[in-house]
């Protein structure tokens, strides 16, 4: 079943890359599609930070205060501003988690 | 990031197909700091969420997309339903027609076998360098062969450093926090192309979705926030367009 819904999913995601170079459809997206799409990057990745970030991984509930991996990311975004760099983000980021929890 | 010549001054003597490959290999390199961690921690994550070795390293394959990889290993994981999986990876994936389409009009000329190969071959940063070179140097008959050697360069690196990952990640105590490297990859993506503020409704729609979503069943709530979030961008950017004012 894995097997089958990995390929099914690689076939779908070749399709998004390869239908626009096919002879199958010739017009490019329609301008709102292309506005929508620019959008995916942002929503998708934050959806999984944000939760990564905010949810207890033991008690799966929110945590504000207390919560190591909050200040960590609050590093990690820092740096990225600065940096710009994923090497030196995931390098701080972890850093300070572990430290974090070493500390408290 | 290299400076393009310039059209103006770009000699017009058109490059060899080897010249091609190289300069897309030379322009990719760059962006291998943030492609090789990323598949390191691609491979450790998804050996620790439960996949085998040999599925974890022939996703990167198969996909050969970070953040639909991580989201289909951690949603399979938790146990979702099949169709909320492939759903998921397909929203996340869907901006590749993007990239299809405005590599169209370079790319549509070749044979069907290199539109198959290059189109395999067409990931986020493969297509942010090539374009800028069919976009701004001069064209040249072998120019395919610059997306030819960013997308290998980054494939060959991608599956590389999966394999590591999934041999490191066996390896590796759960306490270390390293699925942590997840987020912060993320992070590292996100945070310098917050600039408008359709994208910042776009970021703070989908990051509060995925919270109050949590007790949704089947782990729904990636695919809400996703959606939720691009209609949210998509909103702020209209509005902004009709009234006028700057993005």
């Amino acid at each position: 079943m894995i097997w089958l819904v990995m390929i099914a999913a690689g076939l779908f995601t070749f399709a998004t890359r390869f239908i626009m170079l096919s002879n199958i459809i010739s017009n490019r997206p329609p301008p709102w599609l292309v506005d929508a799409l620019g959008f995916v990057p942002i929503a998708v990745l934050t959806a999984i930070i944000v939760p990564a970030v905010l949810i207890d991984p033991a008690s799966q509930k929110i945590a504000l205060d207390d919560n190591p991996r909050l200040f960590a990311a609050i590093l990690a975004i820092v740096t990225a501003l600065v940096t710009r760099q994923v090497i030196t983000t995931i390098g701080v980021g972890l850093a300070a988690l572990w430290l974090l929890q070493w500390a408290l | 990031m290299a400076e393009t010549s310039g059209t103006f001054l770009a000699p017009p003597k058109a490059l060899t197909a080897r010249a091609e490959f190289w300069a897309g290999v030379r322009d990719e390199t760059p962006l291998m700091f943030g492609v090789i961690p990323f598949g390191l921690v691609f491979g450790v994550l998804g050996v620790e969420s439960g996949l085998s070795s040999l599925q974890t390293i022939l996703l990167s394959s198969i996909l050969f997309g970070g953040a639909s990889q991580v989201v289909f290993a951690q949603l399979w994981a938790a146990g979702v339903p099949a169709f909320i999986v492939g759903g998921s990876v397909c929203v996340i994936n869907m901006r590749h027609l993007l990239y299809s389409a405005s590599m169209a009009i370079y790319l549509r000329p070749l044979s069907l076998r290199w539109r198959i190969l290059l189109g395999y071959l067409l990931t986020d940063e493969a297509f942010a360098v090539s374009i800028r070179r069919f976009q701004h140097e001069t064209p040249g008959p072998f120019q395919h062969f610059h997306l030819l050697g960013s997308g290998l360069l980054l494939w060959v690196g991608w599956q590389i450093s999966t394999v590591f990952g999934v041999v490191v990640g066996e390896t590796i105590p759960e306490s270390w926090s390293l699925s942590f490297a997840i987020p912060l990859t993320f992070i590292a993506v996100v945070a310098p192309i917050l600039k408008s503020r359709a994208d910042l409704a776009a970021a703070v729609t989908a990051g509060s979705l995925a919270v109050i979503g949590q007790p949704l069943p089947w782990n729904s709530w990636l695919l809400l926030a996703a959606i939720g979030g691009i209609l949210a961008g998509w909103l702020v950017h209209q509005f902004n367009q009709s009234a006028g004012g700057a993005a």
